[in-house]
């Protein structure tokens, strides 16, 4: 049985402190920035953007909104463009994975995709001398001239399912595959799990009414949900998911 | 026989042609593709065995529960504990990138005199002299912890003086202290059982107190809802991130906060919404008004919501007294959901001595924030891991980075419940670093050991025989077969946790209202942050994004 | 006309000669592992007849690999014996408590995963499918490295030609793959890379 990952964001949780974007760059060995990085030619596999209503004074309103991968499941655009095969959507488990040894660097990829959810290595990956003890032995470190993006944790998949085949099992433990983000959230607000599984607690959550998904209208279907109640919020996450580095203003 | 030059191209060719049939172009071409794939200078995680490991984080008081994965011997990751009854397996952002820390550009590994690179026999040289000519003072940053008794130790046998430099949370707490007579360190916020919140500029939902605890409690009670279980009121002059996500902001005037907090004392006696006797707010509304920017009949309605969903507890950023007195007011001093009164055994008061005149030399442990800078003439000798820049040290010595130090962690000062965690050295503390209870050590053979304190104080709460020990399992005290068995669950990353506190037990007395003072700005998200520098990955949050501020104290 | 044929083959010759015999071993620079490992003499002395007897498989699926050395501490906690590797072992690395630095033959690279539990557990390989009656060796073999790409030659095969090899011999991708597609096993790209 093959399953597909996804998530529900709930921006009513969010408070924007970006643990998930650190605990993500830990985890998937991203470099540091060099001095002169900004916010686009970082590397932020997952993004926490602001977004603000405009308003003056005690009118103004706030919320954040984080920017990941979206695992877009049907015409998925980067793989549709990619020369070099080395974005595909996985059969098993619904993640599209992006294999950086494999790309050229031509970063067509990046324009197609609707939610600027890629990064681009501009620089060779350097640490501080002897920081490189602290890399992840699960995630090889990428080199400059590769595009790169949110794999879902697949190094924590791996993990899983090596644990589950010692214990003789076919199934993962699903206790056993969070990824970085989700287990570092202190709202609890990005709950992950299996979408084709219904009992899932994310089936539930992506069905309900105040569910929604970035830019549905070109019906990319991604498999990262949203959820509020707060219509403001609702309009403004989908207006701000085709500006890659600024709040988006209405 | 004459070798022409066509002979040399027909055998030219018949070498090409020969090498197309052996493994050579093919070989080559698939050896050089996979060189371009490892450059020598991208570096390779190292090979070894994984493990998962459980300890406390030092980086600041809060001391949350880290699960930290090791590979090779090094930590390669670091999360939050499920089980740890304070955190709920939260961190802050910057504690998952913390384990990069140790290899910062700015880690100190030799000790500096006056710039100069100097050795541990002169630091010690210098700092025996000192103790010998004139009185020292040593100050803590973090009271409560084993290290500190030794500190504490030092103070008393050498003519010295112990002080301790309050975090903005604990100065909050100061004013509940200094009116009712209880060492500020048994006072904390039930925040739990409060129904109403209003902070007054305190970063509720970033990074105060415990980071986790209240963005836990916040996410269950409050994130979302129109009519909230826990309604948070934020009162701050910039949309910070926890106005952003209150239930109401109420941006006042830079500055207005003791003023607003006067005017709404005011209304509460005013119109009868309190119950408290209390000496009159010596401030007309209109007054609050002009000062805070919001209109008298705002701050009516505010008082009077303060009163609508009890009980209602007020938190201020500082140790600004007349914030303080509304907890009184409104009654939220001893009573569930307010300022509570931690049950016994406490082992973290502290009572620090008075300043006793002019000192000869001052030591600062590294649990002292960097920016604390002593205004004296004297000579100071200033414990540190990280370089923070300008210091006015005379002395720098090199301490334990994260997690290379054997550290006991005692209640964060936020904390309503007493609470005792160790954090063992994950890492081998290198060589070149001391920390302060080392130092002091080699000076005075006599002073207490750490490993011992902290084995007396596992001794004092198994005889106690109060409150649960949080791991996979939760333990009673009770049930533990002996003070060692207990000592070891808590060096495996188990958090112990006294009982809940009681009402009642203590009692403020406000003689007269308390004069505003001008709150301090503690609006800087990586102010709470102890090195003073930052992990490099956290500059994912303010440089790669537009997330967060540069913060002020960025590393070079 | 005769002499260019002559020459032409005298250089077809060379060109073979060269390819098939000089560049292999200039390819490959030889090392010595740190001290000389029998496999046999352990299986044949001590009993140690399984594969984990010393590799082990742990309960959440990692593999050991080498065993560490306090698994070799296990027995040698004296020289066992008076050959020259019994006392480098014990002298520069029991003593000191120091992992022998040996040289993988089977190392992948850093953006291979690879898991032993998988393999093993779950698809049902014998240890010998992929690693040879290696355990029965007795003598230590010569780690060669390719001087470009750095890899150990297993990786590519012993054969230079990759034709006619033993099944077990070579770890390449294109092996993975095409045991993969005997078996029918259908993984993506990140099921094996990391």
């Amino acid at each position: 049985m093959s399953a597909r990952y996804g998530m529900v964001i709930d921006l009513d949780r969010c408070t924007g402190c970006g643990s998930c974007m650190v605990a993500c760059a830990a985890e998937n060995n991203v470099p540091p920035p060099v001095p002169r990085a900004t916010p686009r030619t970082g590397l932020t596999p997952m993004l926490v953007r602001k977004l603000s209503n405009g308003k003056d004074g005690a009118d103004l309103r706030e919320a954040f909104i984080p920017i990941t991968c979206m695992q877009c499941e049907h015409e998925t655009p980067c793989v549709s463009v990619c020369p070099q095969q080395a974005v595909e959507v996985d059969k098993s488990t619904g993640i599209v994975m992006q294999i950086p040894q494999r790309c050229l660097g031509c970063r067509y990829c990046m324009t197609a995709c609707p939610y600027h959810a890629r990064y681009f290595n501009w620089w060779d990956p350097q640490w501080p001398p002897g920081m490189e003890k602290s890399l992840n032995p699960g995630v090889s470190v990428r080199m400059r001239g590769v595009v790169e993006k949110c794999n879902l944790c697949h190094a924590r998949f791996h993990t899983a399912n090596e644990k589950a085949a010692a214990a003789g099992k076919t199934q993962i433990d699903p206790a056993d595959y969070v990824p970085a983000c989700v287990e570092a959230c202190p709202t609890g607000a990005i709950l992950f799990g299996d979408l084709a599984d219904a009992n899932d607690p994310v089936s539930t959550a992506a069905h309900s009414p105040d569910a929604f998904r970035l830019l549905a209208r070109i019906g990319t279907e991604p498999k990262i949900h949203y959820r509020t109640t707060q219509a403001w919020i609702r309009t403004l996450a989908d207006k701000n998911s085709d500006r890659p580095t600024e709040a988006q203003h209405v | 026989m004459k070798v022409s030059r066509r002979d040399l191209l027909v055998g030219g060719a018949g070498v090409t042609a020969g090498f197309l049939f052996t493994p050579v172009p093919w070989k080559l071409l698939g050896d050089v593709s996979i060189w371009t794939q490892n450059w020598p200078w991208i570096p390779q995680p190292a090979h070894g065995p994984v493990d998962t490991k459980q300890s406390a984080c030092t980086l600041c008081a809060a001391g949350c529960g880290i699960r930290v994965r090791m590979a090779a011997g090094w930590p390669v990751g670091i999360s939050g504990v499920k089980t740890n009854p304070m955190t709920k397996g939260t961190l802050c952002p910057l504690g998952f990138a913390a384990h990069q820390l140790n290899w910062h550009p700015q880690r100190l590994r030799e000790v500096r005199h006056r710039g100069r690179t100097a050795s541990w026999a002169d630091a010690q040289t210098a700092f025996e002299k000192a103790c010998t000519e004139g009185p020292v003072a040593i100050f803590d940053g973090r009271p409560g912890r084993a290290a500190s008794s030794v500190l504490q130790a030092f103070a008393a046998k050498h003519n010295g003086s112990y002080r301790v430099v309050p975090s903005p949370e604990t100065q909050a707490l100061t004013p509940y202290a200094d009116w009712s007579g209880v060492p500020v360190s048994a006072l904390g916020y039930d925040l739990e059982n409060a129904r109403t919140i209003v902070s007054f500029g305190a970063s509720l939902l970033d990074g105060w107190g415990t980071p986790g605890r209240f963005t836990h409690l916040w996410s269950e009670k409050a994130a979302g809802a129109t009519d909230p279980q826990l309604r948070l009121l934020q009162i701050e002059p910039t949309l910070s991130r926890s106005a952003a996500r209150a239930w109401r902001w109420i941006p006042i005037r830079e500055g207005s906060e003791g003023a607003l907090a006067t005017g709404l004392a005011r209304v509460l006696l005013e119109e009868r919404l309190v119950a408290t006797q209390s000496p009159m707010a010596p401030m007309t509304l209109e007054d609050a008004a002009a000062q805070t920017g919001l209109g008298t009949e705002a701050i009516r309605d505010l008082a009077r919501t303060l009163v609508e969903q009890r009980p209602t507890l007020v938190i201020a950023a500082d140790g600004n007294p007349a914030i303080a007195a509304l907890n009184h007011l409104l009654g939220a001093v001893g009573s569930p959901g307010g300022i509570a009164l931690k049950s016994k055994p406490n082992l973290s008061h502290v009572r620090p001595q008075p300043n006793i005149g002019p000192n000869r030399a001052v030591l600062l442990d590294s649990s002292v924030p960097w920016d604390f800078v002593p205004e004296t003439t004297a000579e100071v000798f200033r414990f540190a891991a990280w370089d923070g820049g300008s210091s006015k040290a005379d002395w720098l010595l090199p301490s334990p980075g994260f997690l290379e130090e054997l550290t006991d962690v005692p209640t964060a000062p936020t904390s309503a419940v007493d609470t005792y965690a160790v954090s063992v050295n994950l890492i081998q503390q290198s060589e070149e670093v001391k920390n302060t209870a080392q130092f002091l050590a080699k000076i005075d053979s006599t002073l207490p050991d750490v490993e011992k304190l902290i084995h007396s104080r596992c001794e004092e709460i198994f005889g106690a025989k109060l409150g649960m020990v949080f791991a996979e399992q939760q333990t009673p005290v009770t049930k533990f077969e002996s003070a060692q068995k207990l000592e070891e669950q808590l060096r495996q990353g188990a958090i112990w946790m006294g009982n809940p506190p009681k009402p009642g037990g203590f009692r403020c007395i406000l003689q007269e209202w308390p004069a505003r003072t001008a709150p301090s700005h503690t609006s800087d998200w990586a102010a709470a942050w102890l090195p003073p520098v930052l992990p490099p990955l956290a500059a994912k949050l303010y440089q790669e994004s537009n997330l967060r501020d540069v913060p002020a104290r960025r590393e070079v | 006309m005769r002499r260019y044929l002559l020459v032409f083959g005298f250089g077809f010759a060379l060109a073979l000669i060269v390819g098939w015999v000089a560049f292999p071993r200039a390819l490959y620079v030889s090392r010595q592992q740190p001290l000389d490992f029998y496999h046999k003499t352990h299986a044949e002395k001590s009993g140690l007849t399984q594969c984990d007897s010393c590799h082990v498989l742990g309960s959440d699926g990692t593999f050991s690999g080498i065993p560490r050395m306090e698994v070799c501490a296990g027995c040698h906690t004296d020289k066992l014996g008076t050959s020259q590797s019994e006392a480098v072992l014990v002298e520069s690395y029991l003593k000191p408590a120091r992992e022998t630095p040996w040289l993988v033959y089977s190392r992948q690279p850093a953006n291979v995963w690879f898991s032993h539990a998988i393999h093993t557990r779950r698809a049902g390989l014998a240890c010998t499918d992929c690693h040879g009656n290696y355990g029965e060796s007795d003598e230590t073999r010569v780690y060669q490295q390719n001087r470009i790409s750095s890899y150990s030659r297993d990786i590519w095969g012993h054969s230079i030609s990759r034709l006619r090899r033993a099944p077990h011999d070579g770890m390449k991708m294109t092996d993975c793959e095409s045991c993969h597609r005997r078996h029918k096993v259908e993984v993506g790209c990140l099921g094996c890379h990391q």
